[in-house]
């Protein structure tokens, strides 16, 4: 059994649970962070030292960090489907998982934290429009890459579509304003009619 | 194969020492010309081997390991390999965006960093990711993943290697101290980790 540690509504939680659910496992999940706090006890420490969600338990292991988490299971309960396993395959996966990782996550947050978080007459409109505008730049690198393809690297779903695929239900619920990207929203529709991904990144954006 | 981007990126050192330490001599072109047309970001490195075009220095790093089968650099088993890669991810994340108010502001004299409460705030930051790894240290006795040097060791040298040369009041951490010491026989450390340049 596999334990998560980390509240719902948080996209580095969703990450884990999207690529478990996928993988078909069980998960036990615990509430932390966010308004359950518990982040900053010594236990907690012990096991994640960055005081973060998500954590993840495997037996005796544990793991932090959303993107080494997804990729442990991933290679331990997923090769040859989410796993690639061609050096050249798993880096172009790899890739999409650090671009969503250092490039899209700071942006991102800057929105969903403006609209999300912050009260109507506190907002900074100009900060969150120019986070929005990077989003979608970098948004529209991800549409040219998938030109002709179902997925990141092709066909099937893999571990390369998971964090970029987990933020892009938020990017396409708080930023309407937004030039047509068909490629991008062909595979966005795919992720939609999964049921992992429904149930654990299409939830209310708290 | 071939590097694109210039060597006072740390993105680009992270490659260039983990290419040392593979005995790889990929042709290297620091002008930063073509970037754009293989990377929209407009961000080095770039990695191209053969019809492969890579972008992010980690994703890159673990490539060429995979490539050259150096498991002792990235484990093949997921539990070992994922000890790594969770320091890899958090000096891609939570400690790369500690140091950019003090750094840009004090080493890159970024007009938009000039603010002493931007700077301040980030060495606050910075001193609280760098007690992190100091923990990690002084607990394994030896490196950041355990006891062997990983790819994990490479791209947390280059962060330390900034904070040892960013000019800003400092705590003494000494098993960072000591590790970096253990570092410097490495292939490559004195010519793309410590190398003068922060
Ligand atoms: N780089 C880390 C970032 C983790 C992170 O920032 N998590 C946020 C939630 S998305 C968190 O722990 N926030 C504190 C809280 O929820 O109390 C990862 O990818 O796991
Ligand atoms: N996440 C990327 C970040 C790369 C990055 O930010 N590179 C910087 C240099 S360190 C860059 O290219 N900046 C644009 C420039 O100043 O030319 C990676 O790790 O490769």
């Amino acid at each position: 059994m596999l334990t998560v540690w980390g509240r719902p509504n948080s996209i580095n939680v969703q990450i884990v649970m999207w690529t478990a659910a996928e993988l078909g496992l069980e998960v036990d999940r615990k509430d932390v962070g966010g308004p359950f706090g518990g982040l900053d006890t010594p236990e907690y420490l012990a096991m994640n030292p960055n005081g973060r969600i998500p954590t993840l338990q495997d037996g005796d292991l544990t793991i932090w960090e959303s993107n080494a988490c997804a990729r442990y299971l991933a290679a331990k309960y997923g090769a040859g489907s989410l796993w690639p396993e061609d050096p050249a395959d798993r880096a172009k996966a790899d890739m999409w998982m650090d671009w969503k990782k250092t490039s899209l996550a700071g942006p991102m947050t800057t929105v969903f934290w403006g609209l999300v978080r912050t009260p109507e007459a506190e907002r900074d409109m100009a900060a969150i429009g120019a986070a929005a505008q990077t989003s979608q730049a970098l948004y529209a690198m991800l549409d040219k890459w998938l030109a002709g393809k179902d997925f990141v690297l092709g066909d099937s779903l893999t571990i390369g579509d998971i964090p970029a695929g987990a933020m892009a239900y938020r990017f396409m619920e708080l930023v309407k304003d937004r030039p047509s990207m068909p490629n991008l929203e062909a595979w966005y529709g795919r992720l939609t009619s999964r049921q992992a991904y429904r149930d654990h990144v299409m939830l209310p954006i708290t | 194969m071939k590097l694109l981007g210039r060597s006072s990126s740390i993105n680009v050192r992270k490659v260039l020492w983990t290419c040392a330490e593979l005995g790889l001599t990929p042709a290297h072109d620091e002008t930063d010309t073509d970037i754009r047309a293989l990377n929209p970001k407009g961000l080095v490195p770039v990695l191209v081997d053969g019809g492969l075009v890579l972008t992010e220095s980690n994703t890159i790093c673990r490539y060429l390991a995979a490539r050259e089968g150096r498991h002792d650099l990235l484990p093949e088993t997921p539990a070992a390999r994922a000890q790594v890669e969770s320091w890899m991810d958090w000096q891609a994340s939570d400690l790369n965006t500690a140091w950019r108010g003090v750094f840009m502001g004090r080493v890159r004299n970024h007009p938009d960093f000039a603010d002493p409460a931007v700077q301040d705030a980030s060495i606050r930051d910075w001193t609280k990711q760098m007690r992190i790894l100091e923990d990690r240290l002084s607990s394994t006795g030896a490196y950041a993943a355990g006891g062997d040097f990983t790819l994990a060791d490479i791209v947390l040298a280059l962060s330390t290697n900034r904070w040892e040369r960013t000019p800003m009041d400092r705590p003494a951490l000494p098993a960072i101290a000591a590790w970096m010491d253990r570092l410097s026989s490495r292939p490559g450390f004195s010519q793309h980790c410590r190398n003068g340049v922060p």
